[in-house]
């Protein structure tokens, strides 16, 4: 526990602390079981590895795979899971099942196959995080392990077209949401007050299909009109990574607060009265 | 299938009533079928006999050949063929028999991702120790996958199955896994499961549903089935509520009805046929 426990992951954006779903699910527990961790975010220098992605980095270990890590963090007594009973623990385990083979097929199609999303958003987005000449091959060979997934694991006959498969996928991920949605109702976690691992996962799962933009969007759409699962991502995005959030806004909005001190200076401050609103309006919402 | 061709295929199955010669196909069971088929034609027949609709089991060697999905078990009913146990179920819903009707949405929810959990798990389990462990696959099966055909068919088509089963492991991340990490996950699999039950007769109280024929045929077959090692029945064995389970249900659906269609002492492994010349 004294030791220094650092998470090697992929950055954020669109609101998040990471766009990949694994490391999310990494950094949500970590933060609902108080776990310390450092995350270092893979940057496009040559420092850290790209593979196995996310890394949890100890004095004596190094742990990859969502799985693997909580069991790790749980062993070293941080555990979000204390409070569950047996049956609910059984139970978390039978619904990541179910996230896994419905949802994840859909999610990876989104983001590495759909051609519209893959080559203007996700594409640029990793190779810009990824050093050269690697940038030209990493994102290519990401998409080809994604393809491949959803292939194997669904695309047996009758089914021999993509779109027949993508259309399967696309009806099981929205079927898994709509029972992710029942099961959750109007409680705010899972299991009661208190987020335990179910949580992480499905915040990881839905959080990147939530926020990211994309053009192709079909199942973002079906997710936001479940508005018990949108409020559930938004709830842990405010209540637990808001600070990290926050620390990323403060020099912009210091940037713009010089910028309203210049005008008043030049006396300018009557013609601007509008960019001073919005500027106090952009304060405020940066301070929430 | 598209949604058009379902809708379509549901319409027909409704029109008519469940008939007297339905047929279930699988592999030949005493020298060719393999762990993972078995349990899922178990847990198709256990369905079916919890539904109450009559079945009868033929034997084909070539019945992962003659499957609309290349899966087995697979029923003929009427003048349509259907096959895995989730498009089973709709079929069978289709024609107005249903386990899960009296569920609600949350239950029904539970009970879905309780399946994926054995499919998930148990069945990748399966899968592995018959294809990517060594031993296993050396002493059994590939003499039972290529019992039926001649020398080299035999072994090309084992290698190739085994090829086939060996990348999607790889695929879903079991590739780098070693035994004794999937002896643990088929261990995890069986507590949820246990704790799930707990002392109730079938996983949705008094009523059995799909859940209870997949857990069925893949854990009775689990424990009937003699391997290189008894490992994976020891860790089913720990819990003494899915064992009194699994007696149940064969007690209830399958020796009271005198069918009789279960292996009563596993599948026996070694001698097979001599192979033909």
């Amino acid at each position: 526990m004294a030791a220094p426990l650092e998470l090697s992951c992929w950055g954020g954006g669109w609101g998040l602390p990471s766009v990949h779903s694994e490391s999310l699910v990494v950094m949500a527990y970590a933060k609902f079981s108080g776990a310390p961790l450092k995350v270092n975010v893979i940057d496009n220098t040559w420092r850290g590895s790209r593979g196995d992605v996310p890394i949890l980095t100890t004095e004596d270990n190094i742990v990859s795979q969502p799985a693997k890590i909580l069991n790790f963090l749980r062993k070293q007594k941080y555990n979000a899971d204390y409070e569950l009973s047996a049956r609910q623990g059984a139970d978390t385990l039978a619904y990541i099942a179910l996230l896994e083979e419905k949802l994840l097929p859909a999610v990876l199609h989104t983001f590495w196959v759909e051609n519209d999303n893959y080559f203007t958003v996700t594409k640029p987005w990793f190779a810009s995080r990824i050093p050269f000449p690697l940038s030209l091959i990493l994102p290519g060979r990401m998409s080809k392990g994604a393809l491949n997934r959803i292939l194997l694991t669904r695309g047996e006959p009758p089914l021999y077209h993509l779109q027949e498969v993508e259309a399967q996928i696309y009806r099981d991920a929205k079927e898994c949401l709509n029972l992710l949605s029942h099961r959750l109702g109007t409680s705010q976690f899972f299991f009661g007050d208190m987020p335990s691992t179910l949580d992480a996962y499905v915040f990881g799962f839905l959080a990147p299909l939530y926020k990211v933009r994309f053009p192709k969007v079909q199942l973002q759409e079906h997710l936001k009109q479940l508005s018990n699962l949108c409020r559930f991502c938004d709830d842990i995005l405010n209540s637990y990574f808001r600070h990290s959030l926050g620390g990323k806004l403060a020099p912009l909005q210091l940037s713009f607060i010089c910028v309203e001190y210049l005008h008043i200076l030049l006396g300018l401050y009557k013609q601007n009265s509008l960019l001073i609103e919005e500027v106090c309006a952009l304060s405020l919402n940066a301070g929430l | 299938m598209s949604l058009v061709a379902e809708a379509f295929v549901s319409q027909i199955a409704a029109a008519e009533p469940w008939p007297e010669n339905a047929t279930l196909y699988q592999q030949l069971k005493g020298e060719q079928i393999l762990l993972s088929d078995n349990a899922a034609s178990l847990a198709v027949q256990a369905f079916l006999q919890m539904c109450n609709l009559p079945i009868k089991v033929v034997c084909r060697a070539n019945a992962e050949y003659m499957s609309p999905s290349g899966k087995v078990p697979f029923i003929h009913v009427g003048n349509q063929v259907v096959s895995e146990l989730g498009p089973i179920v709709q079929f069978v819903k289709a024609k107005g028999h249903s386990l899960s009707d009296g569920l609600d949405e949350v239950q029904k929810a539970e009970m879905k991702a309780y399946m994926e959990l054995v499919n998930n798990m148990l069945l990748t389990a399966e899968l592995y120790l018959q294809w990517c462990d060594e031993a296993t696959v050396g002493e059994i099966t590939h003499a039972r996958y290529g019992s039926p055909y001649p020398w080299p068919l035999n072994h090309i088509l084992a290698y190739q199955k085994q090829w086939e089963v060996r990348r999607k492991m790889k695929a879903i991340g079991w590739g780098k896994k070693t035994l004794d990490q999937v002896l643990e996950d088929v261990d995890q699999c069986c507590q949820a499961l246990s704790q799930r039950l707990g002392t109730q007769p079938y996983f949705f109280n008094k009523q059995p549903t799909e859940l209870d024929a997949l857990v069925f045929g893949h854990l009775y077959t689990i424990l009937t089935t003699q391997l290189t090692s008894d490992e994976l029945s020891e860790k089913v064995k720990n819990y003494s509520n899915l064992l009194a389970f699994c007696r149940r249900i064969e007690q209830h659906y399958f020796e009271d009805r005198g069918k009789g269609c279960l292996p009563q002492h596993g599948l026996p492994r070694g001698a097979m046929s001599a192979p033909r010349i």
